[in-house]
């Protein structure tokens, strides 16, 4: 047995039937052998050898058992019978996979942004240690929650749970080795900012000790995104430098094109060196302190390890740190925060649109399982078991459930491109994609809704009592299953009006907004951003005195009406809460709680803010000037404003301090959808070093645009203006998220209606059918057809009815789920819940009137001739 | 071939005694059935309708490897090879039959003395 080798591995293969043909075929030969050296002639001795063999086919088909799992067997039978039943009836299957394509792909799609938004960690080396850390004023006296340098370092030498502590404040930048100056946004980092991420550059090295002390060579690393646009990926950029003014860095590093932090639009990173005398000051904050926590550690651990630190040094620097606690926020939570609940309520939404799919399938399979009552009864009787009739029902769903969950998928995948054009509402859209888990999710969703549409119609159809329908003829039967398919339309009808008044309330809550008055005017107002560095704040004379003449340079411009600066966008959302302290006392049973704004003089007739009494900002002013709006004068003032002294109540040399000189209109300036807080203006054109611009121009603003921009060129050549768009535009990206959520729930909720509706239609035109007989007969003695009409008719709208009042409680008992997205309504406002009544009974009326009319018009001379 | 009484097997122990018989070495079926009956001295009645499922049987789980090879005169046939896993059965097999064998043995000479 040395040659002809040949390996023949049967493992878990079908064996090959001619191999085992010249096994038997040797065994046969040698016996037929043994015969003839017994002396049999060679005919007689093969004639027992095949004898004594055997049946050859009878062991064949026990060899091919042996190598055949018999669980495979059946479910390829199933699935074989399957694809020849959907092929039977292709209109039925195409509505069957389409529905479900649309039910499972909005669902994998939805899911597939909340696995990358809110449930995978950050995209940062174990992302679930990172957390961000906040001071916060025990005494709600200032809204700062940035740190102080010293502090950080601080925090991170004292705390004994994290493996590092560090931070970052963005500064932006005008590079100016281009023909134009080119803003460039940049992230001053603290020691061990890198080490903390743990991520390291993609090409180059990290900061070095060196770097991070004052006085240290220049060094910066810059983004994957820079490296390829200003430098179109020059393999040499690690011996270029960037020009800044009168400096300029030397470039050690490029960033990976995934790495995103703080923000997407960082294009640079840069040390910020504790030791810098500007650095010192306890009370000068502004890093956003982030840590890690070292392996093992729980939040809760960290967050009281960070407790004694600021206790102790508390002790250590009364003032400002006694007045300090800590409050620490995964970072994921503050990259996620506002969206989760959206993303939720999305879920919700698609979630009882695919239940809505599934009873409407559930309804068409429960029809058409008793139009098989024949088939299935002729199968029991050939001897099918029950198990068997059942396991080829559901295998039926399940092959229209798979071929729509694959259709769902092309549907998830084009909606994964969707959602990274909406970057800017939704955090971490680049991350959503198609992976494996979502193709994993919606197989699931696929064997859910097998179970969940085919498992009732197939234990009904496959009752016993089915078995003797044989002895009945085809024609007679009645059908008992009614209340079933009725109550499948009475839940689609629920959930459809459920998800149709969440729409609702969403809906309203915008129109109610859009009906809102800021207080402030926003059209023709064109905002943009001039760039600027925090360096500059060294001289606030200095830079004051730029905004300022930068503020009379665009003045001066055609078409420009009035210009200003200010801290934060009117209306954009903002609040930095202070509290005052009036005429040099603090009431410690009455905080006098107000929103802190910095604008120049001009900005009240920009924004047409009404000055209501005293005077507005002046140009060249001293920032003790300060107005407050009318809500404060009126909670703290009794209405009297003029002449008080006012000033921040925590120990900060940077904070307002002055006199009330004027009261202006309330202004929505919070939010749009805030009702104006008592706020404080300080008088101050240079809040920073880019501050907003808002100039009112005569008609459409960014005609205007390239005008002012050319004006701003001419005054000062080495700053780059960016960000330019109306102040609307500003409004309605604030709001963006808002209406995009709206504008999904709507749709789905009109999806559902029409599901819903085509339920409706379907069960009554069914059922108008199988009492083609009866009604026949009815008319044959008399009936009225209007009367046959009105009872199919009311039949719908009964079950329509029941499901609209379960809908309404449902809305009802989950209205809280919406409640923190809804503006100026109500979550169980009554105009909404009637308008969603009449809706769908309007649309109810339109879905039954079609199938009763039809059941109506039977011919009774045809019906009686058919039996 | 002597027309004696012939008894069937009893159930499983035929897996037991192709692995027995392989153990000896490679052999293909046509000779596992002549050893079956040679060593039994006829008594033991093997249809080939049951020994070749229970050769593939073997084979699939890995107790038994097999080869195309030629036999002792130059013909092509498929020759069976005890694995390791099989081997490791057949001692359990065995163990527990002799076990099972003296249990019988034990209950029917009590049964005899107590006649």
């Amino acid at each position: 047995m040395s040659q002809n080798r040949t390996p023949w591995k049967s493992f878990g293969r079908r064996p090959q039937d001619p191999e085992f043909d010249r096994e038997i075929a040797f065994h046969v030969d040698e016996l037929t052998r043994a015969g003839i050296a017994q002396g049999l002639s060679p005919e007689e001795a093969r004639r027992r050898a095949i004898l004594e063999f055997g049946g050859r086919e009878q062991i064949k088909q026990q060899i091919r058992e042996v190598h055949t799992s018999p669980v495979l067997e059946t479910l390829g039978f199933n699935f074989r019978a399957a694809l020849r039943f959907l092929r039977r009836s292709p209109s039925f299957s195409a509505a069957v996979i389409l529905t479900l394509a649309l039910g499972i792909g909005a669902n994998s799609a939805v899911f597939s942004a909340i696995d990358a938004v809110i449930l995978r960690p950050l995209p940062y080396p174990n992302g679930d240690q990172l957390l961000q850390i906040n001071q916060h004023d025990t005494r709600n006296r200032d809204a700062n929650t940035f740190v102080a340098p010293q502090r950080l370092e601080d925090w991170n030498r004292m705390s004994s749970t994290f493996s590092g502590i560090s931070g970052y404040y963005t500064d932006d930048l005008s590079e100016i080795s281009g023909p134009l100056p080119e803003k460039l946004t940049m992230a001053l980092v603290a020691p061990r900012f890198l080490d903390v991420l743990e991520v390291a550059p993609a090409l180059g090295r990290n900061f070095t000790r060196d770097e991070f002390h004052f006085g240290g060579p220049n060094a910066v690393i810059i983004s994957y995104h820079v490296w390829q646009r200003r430098f179109a990926g020059d393999p040499a950029i690690l011996t270029k430098k960037l020009h800044f003014g009168d400096y300029s860095d030397s470039i050690i590093g490029v960033m990976p094109a995934s790495f995103a932090f703080p923000n997407a639009d960082i294009d640079l990173w840069a040390p910020s060196p504790p030791d810098a005398p500007y650095s010192q000051r306890r009370d000068a904050t502004w890093f956003t302190v982030i840590g890690r926590m070292k392996p093992g550690v729980t939040f809760a651990q960290a967050q009281a390890d960070m407790a004694t630190v600021q206790a102790r040094l508390g002790q250590q620097f009364p003032k400002p740190d006694a007045d300090l606690t800590i409050q620490s926020v995964p970072l994921k939570e503050t990259v996620v925060g506002d969206i989760r609940d959206s993303l939720w309520l999305l879920y919700g939404s698609v979630t009882l649109l695919l239940l809505i799919a599934c009873s409407n399938i559930a309804a068409l399979l429960l029809a058409r399982t008793a139009d098989r009552e024949h088939e299935i009864s002729i199968r029991f009787s050939l001897g099918a078991s029950r198990r068997a009739i059942i396991g080829q029902l559901l295998t039926e769903v399940f092959s229209l459930a798979l071929l729509g969950s694959l259709l769902g998928l092309g549907i998830a995948a084009a909606a994964t491109r969707a959602f990274h054009l909406l970057a800017n509402t939704l955090p971490r859209a680049s991350e959503i994609s198609l992976n494996p888990s979502i193709v994993l999710y919606s197989l699931l969703c696929a064997v859910a809704t097998t179970l969940l549409c085919g498992l009732v119609p197939a234990l009904r159809g496959t009752r016993r009592d089915l078995a003797q329908s044989l002895a009945r003829s085809g024609r007679t039967q009645t059908s008992a299953r009614n209340p079933l398919q009725w109550f499948l339309v009475a839940v689609q009808v629920t959930l459809a009006v459920t998800l149709l008044t969440g729409a609702g309330l969403l809906l309203r809550s915008l129109q109610q907004l859009s009906r809102v008055h800021p207080g402030f005017d926003p059209s023709h107002v064109l905002t943009f951003q001039i760039s600027g560095s925090w360096g500059e704040t060294a001289d606030m004379g200095s830079l004051n005195r730029r905004i300022d003449s930068t503020l009379d340079a665009i003045r001066t411009t055609p078409g420009v009406l009035s210009a200003a600066t200010s801290a934060t966008l009117p209306g954009v959302p903002s609040l930095y809460q202070v509290e005052f302290n009036l005429d040099g006392s603090l009431d410690p049973n009455r905080k006098v709680l107000a929103d802190n704004r910095w604008v120049s003089w001009g900005y009240f007739d920009t924004t047409s803010i009404p000055l209501l009494q005293g005077e507005a900002c002046r140009r060249g002013g001293p920032p003790s000037d300060v107005l407050v709006n009318r809500a404060f004068a009126s909670l703290y003032l009794g209405g009297a404003a003029l002449g008080h002294n006012i000033g921040a109540a925590a120990y900060n040399d940077f904070s307002t301090k002055g006199q009330i000189r004027g009261v202006v209109g309330d202004a929505r300036e919070a939010g749009l959808n805030v009702a104006p807080v008592p706020t404080v203006y300080s008088c101050f054109s240079a809040p920073t070093p880019f501050p907003n611009f808002l100039v009112r121009t005569h008609g459409d603003p960014m005609a205007h645009a390239e005008t002012i921009r050319r004006r701003i060129h001419q005054t000062d050549p080495n700053r780059s203006v960016y960000a330019m768009m109306p102040l609307e535009q500003h409004l309605d990206e604030a709001y963006s998220g808002n209406r995009l959520r709206t504008i999904l729930l709507a749709l789905f909720a009109a999806t559902a209606v029409s599901l819903a509706s085509i339920g409706l239609y379907g069960t009554l035109n069914y059922l108008g059918r199988m009492r083609q007989r009866e009604v026949g007969v009815r008319l044959a003695l008399g009936a009225a057809r209007s009367r046959i009409l009105t009872q199919f008719l009311f039949q719908g709208l009964r079950v329509t009815l029941i499901g609209c009042i379960a809908g309404l409680a449902l809305s009802l008992a989950s209205g809280r789920l919406v409640a923190g997205m809804l503006y100026g309504v109500s979550p169980v406002d009554p105009e909404t819940y009637l308008a969603v009544f009449v809706l769908i009974l309007a649309v109810a009326t339109g879905a039954s009137l079609l199938p009763a009319w039809r059941a109506a018009r039977v011919d009774p001379v045809q019906v009686l001739r058919q039996e | 071939m002597a027309p004696t009484e012939k008894t069937d097997l009893l159930q499983g122990t035929l897996d037991m005694l192709i692995l027995k018989i392989v153990a000896l070495g490679p052999v293909h079926g046509y000779g596992i059935s002549q050893r079956i009956r040679q060593i039994s001295k006829a008594v033991l009645n093997v249809q080939q309708g049951s020994l070749y499922p229970a050769l593939h049987r073997l084979e699939k789980r890995g107790w038994l490897s097999a080869e195309w090879g030629d036999s002792e005169n130059g013909r092509e046939a498929k020759f069976y090879k005890l694995s390791a896993k099989g081997r490791r059965q057949l001692a359990t097999e065995e163990a527990s039959w002799n076990r099972l064998s003296q249990a019988v043995a034990l209950i029917l000479d009590a049964a005899r003395q107590e006649a």
